[in-house]
């Protein structure tokens, strides 16, 4: 369910945060639109780093691999980055399907090297919300339905004090994709 | 630990922008190396990482090379040996440091994924020795290998480790073919190490935050060894692969106590 004890401010200054202590760059220097790799000299480890930052501070399962690297496990080979290491026309499909303008002009044909360097601080503040967003209706622990945050980062139960449990990003990448499938029936 | 005397000698190590690899280079200059630096990617963090090292190693009053390489790819690792060579004119250790792979379990990889893992960590590293080998004969000279624990054991969501042990295969055998040429080839295991890539560990291992602190091991305690390894005290060792672990790996039985 969409959770509103954490705004997206939040998790941007959390980010940044990340971001910052990762690769010991200036806070003010990073804004929404700032690419990670080509604004901030970020590397495929650097990721892991911020990622692993923030699933400490929210409580949460950031993805592991992106949802290109999902695609062609679902659907095979070729499915989402061609024998030349391009996107296919499916697959750029399905991420303007989810992440709508994110990725600005993207297009079939556009090398799969490139695609990182189009992740900024607001659409990796975006998955982190989505996650936050898979809060269940009730606790596992004790069946409240009353969630808090003491410390505004992490949403515990109201009545036991137990942390909720979110879904994890990959989860929901391949829980999008099997919907999508169904409903479209893309491959 | 005194360590022997580098001095004027000419160190490679490859992927030295981080981590072990940075550790490497800094111990070898502290022993009055010169050194050869490597990175891959161009305008990244491990760029400005490794012009970080080169000018603290230049302050140390040593020289310094920097060089950006993709050891996958053979044409890169002939510049990368080619401007040694212009640089220096000689080479009296290698250490092959640089290591890149997925973390996904073997049989989840796809065929591109496995092709990438062979090139940079198997293949790249044999690119690397087939072209040191002209000026390692001259200096007879030594190359290291740096595997893990990975090539032993079972690490979750962890392909490197059969590239490991491949290698150290590949460095019994170049150790053999090349000693009569005076090269020495031999590789160090290291344990868990909390570097970049121990991050990525964390994330597949939980458990891993639960492992008692005496057993990580300092990226200068595998330096140390590396050192060792390219110096004269350890001329009787040959093609072997020496396990700097804190003993992690002697023992099955773990008490539940940190």
């Amino acid at each position: 369910m969409k959770q509103n004890l954490i705004a997206e401010e939040k998790v941007f200054e959390e980010l940044k945060k990340a971001v910052v202590e990762t690769l010991r760059t200036e806070g003010n220097a990073i804004t929404r639109d700032s690419s990670l790799i080509k604004d901030l000299g970020a590397e495929s480890l650097d990721f892991l780093d911020i990622n692993y930052r923030l699933e400490q501070a929210f409580g949460i399962k950031m993805a592991r691999h992106f949802i290109l690297e999902h695609i062609e496990e679902m659907f095979g080979e070729g499915s989402a980055i061609d024998e030349n290491g391009q996107l296919t026309e499916k697959a750029v499909a399905l991420l303007k399907m989810r992440y709508g303008d994110t990725y600005g002009d993207l297009a079939g044909g556009v090398d799969v090297d490139d695609v990182p360097s189009m992740i900024t601080a607001g659409s990796m503040t975006e998955g982190v919300l989505e996650i936050l967003d898979s809060l269940p209706e009730k606790c596992a622990h004790c069946g409240g339905s009353s969630w808090k945050t003491d410390d505004g980062t992490h949403i515990v139960c109201g009545a036991c004090n137990e942390p909720a449990i979110f879904t994890s990003g990959d989860d929901l990448i391949t829980s999008w994709l099997s919907s999508v499938q169904e409903e479209k029936k893309i491959f | 630990m005194m360590s022997e005397d580098f001095t004027d000698k000419i160190v490679l190590i490859t992927g030295s922008s981080r981590g072990i690899g940075t550790a490497i280079a800094r111990k070898f200059a502290g022993a009055g190396a010169d050194i050869v630096l490597n990175y891959r990617k161009a305008g990244g963090s491990s760029q400005a990482q490794a012009e970080k090292l080169r000018d603290e190693i230049l302050a140390m009053g040593r020289r310094a090379l920097l060089v950006q390489a993709d050891i996958a790819s053979y044409e890169s690792v002939k510049g990368l040996f080619r401007q040694t060579a212009d640089a220096f004119g000689r080479l009296d250790a290698l250490v092959l440091n640089a290591a890149k792979a997925p973390f996904k379990p073997i049989e989840r990889l796809l065929e591109r994924d496995l092709r990438a893992l062979v090139d940079v960590n198997y293949l790249g590293n044999i690119f690397c020795i087939k072209e040191a080998l002209p000026l390692l004969e001259k200096s007879r000279g030594s190359i290291v290998f740096i595997s893990s624990l990975g090539s032993r054991f079972y690490n979750p969501a962890y392909p490197l480790g059969s590239m490991k042990a491949a290698m150290e295969s590949v460095v019994r055998d170049c150790a053999e073919t090349l000693s009569e040429k005076g090269i020495s080839v031999n590789a160090v295991c290291g344990g868990i190490v909390k570097t970049d890539s121990f991050k990525v560990l964390r994330q597949y291992w939980e458990e891993i935050d639960h492992l008692p602190e005496k057993f990580f091991v300092e990226p200068d305690e595998i330096a140390d060894t590396v050192l060792f390894l390219c110096g004269a005290s350890s001329r009787g060792i040959r093609g072997q692969t020496v396990v700097v672990d804190r003993g992690l790996g002697n023992s099955l039985y773990r008490s539940k106590k940190k």
